[in-house]
């Protein structure tokens, strides 16, 4: 690990932790959403909950995009990969995810032809070797990875490649955090924003959290010590009474974004006028589909999908813990009928699913491991 | 001029087996050649994988770039081996 070593520096781990301690008011309790699920893996991963004082509260967000994909999108999927004419492709994580009548997996088991790819492009690739055979690529994720469906619908475009289509899912970051800021179950006292989406959005559409919510907000990397910075850059905006955007992550995150990105974005998709998020329900211009100029390539356009909607099983509390309401051991079935084994939720399927990582990471009951130290 | 230890500032590689559309799974790679719209990238563990660089054209061998799912979203800077 020649390369991580920089940024999982115990000492410095250690000093940083002192320095976070040392400006936590002990009177106060203070709640910091990580936004994106990267975090709320690396957090676990790494023990960062154990380093911090008891004062800190770190309220898991809805940056996941498999864990808010309601079950209804994933039955239309599963109604397109039926198809006999369909090579269905799709991000590995997805196919585990249920739907109310199974998921991909057990579709495939059954004998339709889905394909785990790595990258919207291998599903075009696979377009082009397979000129008989319609493909249908799954789209989902945030702003990191909707520049890579635009992308490769230009090239599907540019190649006149017509046996290729999108099931287009993909959403945006600001919209459910802007309605978690409004609801009134939650009070947060900050974010640390999400690092690889803001590569391409920038920092500039946080703002708003600050001047309109006074919620300051550190958009973080993914490392340890990226984590331990960006608490304790919170941490002191909040001492000094300051409230603002920071950018922790200026490595790789450029303040204004990836302007090639945004606009190969702004080529081929547009806005929905709603969409529904598992657990926050349907959230205004929250989502994309495919724009009129690439509307061919529209998979719900080329083939009918149902579109119902389909509620969580009772039991099932994913909805409470992508708001934060809920800390994941706290949900009624986790560890007993929901299991990344066997998952109920969305939240256990994905490996940066909240509780997933409660799961693989020993939190069964959500204890402190050697508080302070 | 006195050649700077560099390091690629992130762990993520491009075998990573977790979830890929997850943010973290953004892996700094540097360009080993450019052809097109395509450049042969490598991470830090010395994996290599034929990257698209439409969205951060153009790019020289020798930089390092954030891959995603395949393609390039952004570029990243190296940081100094302490």
């Amino acid at each position: 690990m020649k390369y991580s070593r920089e940024f999982r520096n115990a000492d410095l781990a250690r000093a940083v932790a002192a320095e976070i301690a040392a400006i936590t008011d002990p009177k106060r309790h203070y709640k910091i959403m990580e936004v994106c699920g990267g975090h709320t893996h690396t957090i676990y991963r790494h023990g960062i909950k154990d380093l911090l004082p008891e004062q800190i509260e770190l309220v898991h967000g809805p940056g996941c995009p498999v864990c808010v994909l309601p079950m209804g999108r994933v039955d239309d999927g599963i109604r397109i990969a039926e198809r006999p004419e369909v090579i269905f492709t799709c991000f590995g994580d997805m196919m585990r995810v249920p739907g109310s009548k199974g998921n991909l997996i057990e579709m495939k088991a059954e004998g339709a032809d889905i394909r785990m790819v790595y990258s919207p492009l291998d599903a075009l690739r696979l377009a082009r070797e397979n000129p008989e055979r319609e493909v249908v690529f799954f789209a989902i994720g945030f702003e990191t990875t909707a520049p890579s469906t635009a992308l490769t619908l230009k090239r599907a475009k540019k190649e006149g490649i017509e046996n290729f289509s999108v099931f287009c899912n993909h959403v945006n970051i600001i919209p459910p955090v802007r309605a978690l800021l409004e609801s009134p179950d939650l009070r947060l006292d900050a974010f640390i924003g999400p690092g690889h989406v803001s590569t391409v959005i920038g920092c500039r559409p946080y703002e708003f959290m600050a001047a309109d919510y006074g919620t300051p907000c550190v958009v973080a990397g993914f490392e340890p010590l990226d984590i331990l910075q960006s608490i304790l850059m919170i941490m002191r905006q909040l001492a000094e009474g300051r409230c603002e955007v920071e950018n922790q992550y200026s490595r790789v995150v450029p303040w204004e974004g990836n302007l090639q990105a945004l606009e190969a974005m702004a080529e081929v998709f547009e806005l929905r006028p709603y969409f529904e998020w598992r657990g926050l329900g349907f959230i205004a211009q929250s989502a994309l589909k495919i724009s009129e100029a690439y509307s061919h390539f529209d998979a719900e356009i080329r083939y009918e999908t149902p579109g119902v909607r389909v509620a969580d099983p009772k039991a099932c509390q994913c909805g409470e813990v992508l708001k934060g309401v809920l800390k994941p051991h706290q949900c009624r079935v986790f560890g007993t009928a929901c299991t990344p084994e066997h998952p109920l939720g969305a939240l256990m399927v994905s490996s940066e699913g909240a509780c997933a990582a409660y799961y693989n990471f020993g939190r069964k009951t959500g204890e402190r491991v050697g508080a302070g130290r | 001029m006195e050649e700077k230890n560099l390091t690629l500032p992130g762990s993520c590689t491009l075998d990573h087996d977790g979830c890929v559309v997850c943010s973290d799974a953004g892996v700094p790679v540097r360009v080993i050649s450019v052809e097109g719209d395509d450049a042969l990238c490598e991470d830090w563990a010395g994996n290599r994988a034929e990257i698209a660089v439409d969205l951060v054209a153009p790019v020289r061998v020798g930089e390092v770039l954030l891959a995603h799912g395949g393609v390039a979203i952004g570029r990243v800077e190296e940081v100094e081996k302490k």
